[in-house]
């Protein structure tokens, strides 16, 4: 008997449904999605299989476990070769045999107990590939057992063959042979019947990838995008709840409760006051960020789940690579529309370290998270498109040029592009609420109360006068560089807690009248220019270190700050006013 | 069995990246090189003996290859020898 619980590790190729499966067998949610790469670090959960207790560990996707190692791979490697794994269980896509057979043969060199689950079998069959499970579980000597995770067929099996897992009977390989065995083998036991291309997914997959036809697929996606981010989110949604929920119901009952119960005027003007708790954190981060971070999350997850992305990849790969990366950042990028520090965590997807850190700073530097980008709609599209188009060309030349010098100054390699493009599928309505309602609990968990924590800081720093005193110091710059008013400075700190927090903040400014249509666009551009959120701080502490985070800090600011004093000026000397 | 065949001259091995949409053929060969574009090929499937069909060339390659879509710059095209059929 085991003193602790059998620890089965999955692994298998990336996008073969490794996350599906650990919901499955544990009742977990690990985030799901039709691209390679979702998983990004080790996930694990506790599973009752059978009488017998199990540590479920999900692994990133791997494509090779021997030779030229991405970060994934070596996690990956590292939980099975390090004792960590009891068994291993790999998933395949039943489609890809081939490749994953390449990577059973390498698994088999690790001496644990195996089993091969054949996932994704009904796809598999829709396209007249049919794989004979008893006679390449007899070549291989492991249990090979056929599943559809998303709808738990097959897991009875599954977990019944996790106790009786075997080491295969294979002889080690050296790569060239290993591929021809797997190539030879997936002959013996599969069967193609009928490929049939002229299927609707096929045809929407061509057409999103064509540039004829696929560019102008993106330009409606995007005005979609928009018409539901930025027109439903940020303005029906933030109306309805900021000035009816909050405006006439929330706050003023919070008001009357806090005058007639709190006889303290210092805890009422904290709570209520003009840097309140409740009217001013509550309200920012439930009001005005929460519906456009729901309704962002809900496109991309569909985005996502339906393949879309990575076909942007074959668009933009020309593009990054100028920029010393290649299409695949498209993934991060596109993230980070919605949250720049989730798609920090995502940039783990690239290949090398130089590609990590210039995707890094680009996130930070030029990506504005969905509720800045929802401010920007906001306040911009209310003045004219002129000063919308301003705003993206400046902050999109910046990051162009950080780029373009990133990648010649800094030492290393760019990867090369080579991506493999996930099927066309249509979304399972449970998967993105899932996702959706698990981003936005992150996002609760996450930013919320960084705001409240921002709010009280204000607070403080307001009592103090010590935001008289910051506002001092920022007005040479403020007033005189960026040409703002003085008040913006204060926005400017809030920006430093939380971007869209101080974003929010501009948008009370502008609402109120105290911006012009100049001032609104180098606020807002140097705002997205700025130095990240402390979330995105802290993410890229983690990724790259303090010493590299402080670097990064330390560039941003200046970048952003000379930026907008460049535009300010600009925009004065040809006399535009929007 | 696909074995490569390489002896035919109508199916003289010629570089992915010269071959126009809707050409498939047999992968023939991988040529190596120091950066390791491909181990990465050989990890995606793309290995002697595999079957290939172009399905694009602007602005990137994109090719099917066995059962997978792949996506790959024109520099790696280089790399992978196919045998049109």
């Amino acid at each position: 008997m085991r003193a602790r619980p059998l620890r089965v590790a999955l692994v298998g190729n990336p996008n073969v449904g490794k996350s599906v499966v650990f919901g499955r067998l544990t009742g977990r949610y690990a985030t799901v999605s039709n691209y390679p790469g979702t998983t990004v670090a080790v996930t694990r959960g506790r599973a009752l299989v059978g009488a017998e207790v199990c540590d479920i560990i999900d692994t990133p996707g791997v494509n090779t476990l021997d030779g030229h190692l991405s970060e994934d791979e070596r996690i990956a490697r590292h939980v099975v070769e390090n004792g960590d794994a009891d068994v291993v269980v790999q998933i395949a896509d039943a489609r890809n045999l081939r490749r994953a057979l390449v990577l059973t043969g390498q698994l088999a060199a690790f001496r644990k107990p195996m089993i091969l689950v054949l996932n994704l079998i009904d796809e598999a069959r829709a396209r007249g590939v049919d794989v004979d499970a008893e006679r390449l579980s007899a070549e291989l000597g492991i249990p090979v057992i056929e599943t559809v995770a998303v709808e738990g067929r097959g897991f009875d099996e599954l977990r019944a063959a996790i106790s009786v897992g075997a080491v295969p009977n294979l002889p080690a390989r050296q790569a060239e042979a290993l591929s021809r065995w797997a190539h030879e083998l997936t002959g013996r036991v599969r069967r193609i019947s009928h490929l049939s291309l002229a299927r609707v997914q096929e045809r929407i997959a061509r057409a999103v990838r064509e540039p004829l036809t696929g560019l102008p697929i993106l330009a409606v996606v995007l005005y979609a995008m928009y018409l539901f981010v930025g027109v439903f989110g940020a303005q029906t949604l933030v109306a309805l709840l900021e000035e009816d929920v909050f405006g006439r119901g929330i706050n003023p009952a919070a008001t009357a409760f806090a005058n007639r119960f709190i006889p303290i005027f210092f805890i009422r003007d904290f709570l209520v006051g003009e840097y309140g708790l409740i009217t001013m954190g509550v309200t920012y981060a439930i009001a005005i960020v929460l519906p456009v971070v729901t309704t962002f999350f809900l496109v991309f997850g569909f985005l996502e789940d339906s393949g879309y992305i990575p076909r942007l990849a074959i668009f933009s790969d020309r593009l990054f690579r100028a920029m010393g990366l290649n299409g695949k950042a498209v993934l991060p990028m596109v993230l980070g529309l919605g949250c720049d520090t989730m798609a920090t965590m995502t940039t783990r997807i690239l290949a090398t370290p130089k590609e990590r850190l210039i995707a890094i700073v680009l996130l930070a530097l030029g990506i504005p998270c969905s509720a800045q980008l929802a401010t920007i709609m906001g306040i911009l599209g209310g003045i004219s498109f002129a000063a919308l188009v301003t705003l993206f060309g400046v902050v999109l030349g910046q990051m162009f040029l950080v780029g373009f010098l990133a990648a010649r100054v800094l030492p290393g390699e760019r990867s090369p592009f080579i991506m493999e493009l996930p099927p066309v599928r249509l979304p399972r309505i449970r998967n993105l609420t899932t996702k959706t309602l698990l981003r936005v609990r992150w996002y609760l968990g996450e930013a919320v109360p960084l705001f409240l924590v921002g709010t009280a800081l204000l607070f403080v720093l307001d009592r103090l006068g010590a935001l008289v005193v910051l506002a001092r110091i920022g007005r040479p710059i403020v007033t005189g560089l960026l040409g703002l008013p003085a008040e913006t400075a204060q926005v400017f700190v809030m920006g430093f807690l939380r971007r869209d927090y101080g974003a929010a903040g501009l948008f009370e400014l502008a609402h109120s009248g105290q911006l012009t249509g100049v001032q609104s666009v180098v606020a807002l551009t140097v705002m997205t220019l700025f130095v990240p959120c402390v979330a995105n701080l802290l993410m890229i502490v983690r990724e790259r270190g303090w010493k590299v985070s402080l670097a990064i800090l330390g560039f941003i600011t200046p970048v952003a700050i000379l930026t907008g004093g460049a535009l300010n000026h600009v925009l004065r000397a040809f006399g535009i006013s929007f | 069995m696909s074995s490569v065949r390489l002896a035919s001259p109508s199916s003289h091995p010629r570089p992915l990246s010269s071959l126009s949409a809707g050409t498939s053929g047999v992968v023939a060969h991988v040529l190596p090189d120091i950066a390791g574009h491909a181990e990465r090929l050989h990890a995606l499937g793309v290995t002697p003996g595999a079957l290939v069909q172009v399905l694009q060339t602007f602005p990137g390659i994109v090719f099917q290859c066995d059962q997978t879509e792949l996506a790959v710059e024109r520099a790696v095209g280089h790399l992978v020898l196919v045998a049109p059929e």
